[in-house]
């Protein structure tokens, strides 16, 4: 054996196959209880009139995704350290808050999600949700969640079966390409929480988080990172491309009959033309596993961004003597997420659309955090955002403040 | 006292009285080990940064202001010098290692202290009433006093400069005191703590300030899960360099983790000594005797005299990780006794070993259980204990050290199973698979769960996974057989593997279709069961589970007689020296796997067509 130099690196399909993962996982786990929700509730009730919102928003949903990775190729740290370390304690404990409360609603969406893929099997939400909650959290304190998230991944991939649904409805493609590029808005507001709700759960704040820390986990360097960047980018595509179809599904399935999406009864109908009495069981095995997946994740993803920004102890092989607040932040919010389900006689859609709501409220915001971080050449180098990645996104934050505001002063003045 | 968080954005005023920009920054001079404050740097005019020397120019510093002792023009700027730092640039808000506490913290905020219009840096505050100060002071005394109501002190946690190491910026060009202590520097197993607590860019940043025997001894003190991720981030050449300092054992076991590709890619590059000895480690099954031990052994024949051995140990075996005891071996290193070091030291160099052999040896089967044996070496007060195959033919040497990680190991998994109630005497092989791939068992459940209540070919999909994640582990099976045959040259008769696979993959096959076939054949005396069998004869529940367990059983099978074929057809083409790719040969098994299970599903549908079961 003749020791020899690397010298053939790997090329094609394999390199890409080798770098694939943290991206196309964030954005699928993006598909939650929470997006599924939005987007048929989007679908069955303005028919195909947001579909021209998606597109718009895809390029900005990738960008912003890139953004968040080249952050953690670059700098090896995650974005709440880089938040920390750029702009000081004070506007640190902001953008915290911020991230806890965007975890914390979109954690209650999940339990909702969980409750209401139960009930489709029959089981009350006051048995299924504590019980869900113990499991999330001995999946989160056993670390066996990376285990079973295989597991679950694959199952909530059921939901590609709208794309296939989407095409077995036979809806006018005609109508649904005109809507992709028609815009057109209708000034009540319910349409503007829904618009506000929907870029919340297609550009989720936690999402970004995400995305960063398992591009700095995976130790993806720069010179990787012009490889990994596909892998953040199809995914997002991907997961924007199934959303569109759910919309489309439910507008051509559920709008035409009237049918408002008040409980997952009606979500699940739309899934009718595919696996006809089947339909129920195959959408509330996509919801629960879906959303016991981002259940696990959320909390987890909120616990570990604090502990950095704070420098407190963290890990999920430190006790509870040596990391309390570590453990007691995803403890809480798993613990609290489940309590808030189990207030009597909540509507369970409607918590996952706010949960949303409050997320496309937040995301502004810590955009703009990363905004100033990815344009900081002290921190990035050379690689600095471009004018097109600038401009866009700081359309989208100017956007949805000024949508936030809107919705603000239409409520205040009680117009619509 | 000053806090550095209050000092920043104070005003600079010079001795007319006129304010000339605000605080931005102190530098420290790094040699000592409460370091002088030696410049000031403030922001003038439309942000302009300045730089002057704090010993010529401030006469004063209290809590709202810095007043020079020159006016303006008078002043002289100054550039930061190479063995300062700025404590806002480079401390505030920024990790650091607490090479005390051997702890990664943030730094939230610098006490300074002063005392004969000298300014020193007095520590790094980490803790939390740091974070609050920099809120605001008001809510840090409110803090406080909430705190006193419940009779406890908000107490500062205060790291000197000595015990800093900073991760950012490298402090190899600064000059320290001597005292200072900086993480590399710390024992071995202190670094690996610290190690685990960083991101994988952080480590790589580390590993550069170590030398080899320092990286060598600081990975294997990692805990597993880490060292082959740090292997796996070094450049392949170093790794390798790394990894032939080390135990064989150790080494094995990292080597064993990393993905197929780059194992390969380190072995090459190792001595050819190094990576046969690896490389004969590999084969032997985790968990066991074969899978802790080291190859080191330091052997003598009974022939030779006390004399010859001290020599002997002196020379060849200096080098060996356990020289306590020294087995005695025959002509075809059969082991025959064993003399310990202190029976060497206190006899005559003349005399002979065969005189004061120890016939009666303690040893381990290369196949016992890892526990078995350091419960063992704990009994019987050993430092080491030998291994052997069946016919007593010594293959090397279990250490201390590598059992007590055993115990320590396996206390924390009797810890976790111990809600579990589990004995442990009856723990057989399929128990111990079982408890290894319980998220699979857990899947198998959920899966079968599926398929009982949605149409046959969307369950077929979803349980198609099952069989896509044996295959996965019979890919990683494969490819550590080739790395382990290729060594040697002599190739296991093909006819000997199948049938040895055909028996392992029956075994998991018979177990996966047994339990599902079980589940299908109970879950369809429920309502909601969509094979809603045509007729309730127990006959026709009996062959549809059946059925499905069969498809099961002869995927599971199929899948581990590929993985034989790949695993052979890899040797092949890796003996003719070329590259196998670890990537390819799981993604063909994954096929395999899928297509096993795609077609056998079809000829269960069929058959059970055939018999108009659903009518």
């Amino acid at each position: 054996m003749t020791p020899k130099t690397e010298k053939r690196t790997r090329t094609g399909i394999f390199a890409l196959l080798a770098v694939i993962g943290p991206g196309v996982i964030a954005a699928s786990a993006g598909n939650d209880s929470g997006g599924i929700s939005t987007y048929s509730v989007a679908g069955a009730k303005y028919g195909y009139t947001m579909l021209w919102m998606m597109l718009a928003m895809t390029p900005s949903f990738v960008i912003v995704q890139e953004m968040a990775g080249r952050m953690g190729a670059v700098t090896g740290k995650g974005f709440a350290a880089l938040i920390r370390e750029r702009f000081g304690v004070r506007p640190t404990f902001l953008a915290m808050l911020m991230l806890l409360a965007s975890n914390a609603a979109t954690t209650i969406a999940e339990f909702a999600g969980i409750a209401a893929a139960m009930e489709l099997f029959g089981v009350s939400r006051y048995i299924s949700v504590p019980i869900a909650a113990i499991v999330v959290w001995l999946l989160v304190v056993r670390g066996s969640y990376r285990n079973v998230e295989k597991v679950l991944l694959a199952l909530s991939l059921v939901f590609i079966s709208y794309i296939v649904a989407a095409f077995l409805a036979k809806p006018d493609w005609g109508v649904v390409a005109t809507s992709f590029v028609v815009p057109k808005i209708i000034p009540t507001q319910a349409f503007i929480a829904l618009a506000i709700g929907l870029t919340g759960t297609t550009i989720a704040p936690w999402m970004q988080f995400l995305v960063q820390s398992n591009i700095v986990d995976k130790g993806t360097t720069v010179k990787e990172w012009a490889l990994a960047r596909w892998d953040v980018i199809v995914g997002a595509i991907a997961a924007n491309v199934i959303a569109c179809f759910i919309i489309i599904t439910t507008a051509t399935v559920l709008h035409p009959a009237g049918i408002e999406v008040t409980g997952a009864g009606q979500a699940a109908s739309a899934l009718a033309p595919l696996a006809g009495r089947y339909a129920e069981a195959l959408f509330a095995i996509g919801l629960l596993s879906a959303s016991v997946l981002a259940a696990a994740v959320l909390p987890l993803t909120a616990s570990y961004a604090i502990c950095e920004a704070f420098g407190w102890e963290s890990g999920l092989d430190r006790s509870w003597s040596e990391a309390p607040l570590f453990n007691g932040l995803y403890t809480f919010v798993i613990l609290s997420g489940a309590a808030v389900i189990l207030i009597p006689g909540l509507n369970l859609i409607a918590i996952m659309l706010v949960s949303q709501v409050v997320n496309g409220m937040l995301l502004p915001f810590l955009l703009i955090f990363m905004m100033i971080i990815v344009n900081d050449r002290k921190i990035m180098g050379r690689h600095v955002n471009g004018r097109i990645n600038n401009v866009l996104s700081w359309t989208t934050i100017v956007v949805v403040i000024t949508l936030t505001v809107l919705l603000l002063g239409m409520t205040l003045l009680g117009i619509g | 006292m000053f806090y550095l968080t209050r000092m920043l954005g104070k005003p600079v005023v010079d001795a007319a009285g006129e304010t000339i920009g605000a605080i931005s920054d102190v530098a420290i001079a790094t040699r000592e080990v409460f370091p002088r404050v030696t410049s000031l740097a403030f922001l003038g005019p439309e942000k302009t940064p300045f730089m002057l020397s704090w010993r010529k120019f401030v006469a004063e510093i209290d809590d709202e202001q810095v007043t020079l002792n020159v006016t303006r023009d008078a002043l002289r700027f100054s550039y930061l010098q190479p063995d300062e730092i700025l404590l806002h640039r480079d401390l505030l808000n920024q990790q650091i290692v607490d090479t005390q506490g051997m702890k990664v913290v943030r730094v939230n905020d610098l006490k300074i202290s002063e005392s004969r219009h000298q300014l020193r840096l007095l520590g790094a505050e980490v803790g939390t009433r740091g974070i609050l100060r920099g809120l605001h002071p008001t809510v840090e005394r409110m803090a406080e006093r909430i705190a006193k109501i419940f009779g406890a002190e908000l107490s500062e946690t205060i790291i000197a400069w000595n015990y800093m190491d900073l991760l950012d910026r490298d402090l190899s060009h600064v000059q320290l005191s001597v005292t200072h202590k900086r993480l590399h520097e710390l024992h071995p197993a202190d670094i690996a703590d610290v190690l685990e607590q960083l991101s994988p860019a952080q480590r790589a940043k580390v590993f550069e300030h170590l030398d080899n025997t320092q990286a060598a001894d600081t990975i294997s003190e990692l805990e597993d899960a880490f060292q082959a991720d740090v292997i796996d981030d070094l450049g392949s050449q170093r790794a390798s360099d790394i990894l032939e300092i080390m135990d064989p054992d150790d080494a094995a076991d990292v080597i064993g983790d990393l993905p197929y590709d780059k194992a390969e890619a380190l072995l090459r590059l190792m001595g050819v000594e190094e990576s046969s000895a690896i490389r004969g480690l590999l084969g032997y099954r985790e968990k066991t005797a074969g899978g802790i031990m080291t190859p080191e052994v330091t052997t003598v024949t009974e022939e030779m005299t006390v004399q010859q051995v001290i020599e002997h140990l002196r020379g060849e075996a200096a080098e060996n990780e356990s020289i306590y005891y020294i087995y005695v071996t025959d002509s075809d290193s059969r082991l025959e006794g064993v003399i310990s070091l202190r029976d060497l030291v206190v006899s005559e160099p003349g005399t002979l070993i065969a005189d004061i052999v120890t016939k009666d040896v303690i040893t381990a089967d290369v196949e016992d259980d890892q526990e078995d044996v350091a419960e063992m070496m704990s009994k019987y007060d050993l430092l080491a204990m030998p291994v052997v195959d069946e016919t007593g033919k010594l293959l090397g040497i279990v250490t201390v050290d590598d059992a007590l990680d055993v115990l320590e190991e396996e206390s924390a998994e009797d810890l976790e199973l111990a809600t579990g109630h589990r004995s442990r005497a009856g723990i057989t092989g399929i128990w111990r698979w079982v408890s290894r791939n319980g998220w699979l068992v857990v899947w198998l459940l959920l899966a079968l769960v599926v398929a009982a209540t949605i149409p046959a070919l969307l369950a077929l999909l979803l349980a198609a996974t099952i069989v896509l994640r044996i295959a996965e582990d019979v890919a990683s099976h494969a490819l550590s057989r080739v790395i382990e045959e290729e060594d040697e040259g002599e190739i296991t008769p093909l006819w000997r593997r199948i049938t040895g696979d055909a028996l392992a993959g029956s075994g998991l096959g018979l177990l996966v279709g047994m339990v599902t076939g079980a589940i299908v054949w109970l879950a369809q005396g429920t309502e909601t069961f969509a094979f809603q069998a045509g007729g309730d004869s127990a006959v026709v529940r009996m062959e549809v589970a059946v059925a499905v367990g069969l498809v099961y059983a002869l995927s599971v099978l199929s899948v581990s007689l590929a993985g034989t074929m790949v695993a052979r057809i890899a040797e092949g083409v890796a003996s003719r020296g070329r590259r196998v790719s670890g990537t390819a040969i799981t993604v063909i098994l994954m096929i395999a796997g899928a297509v096993a299970f795609t077609g056998f599903t079809y000829l269960a549908l069929a058959f059970v067509a055939a018999q108009g079961i659903f009518g």
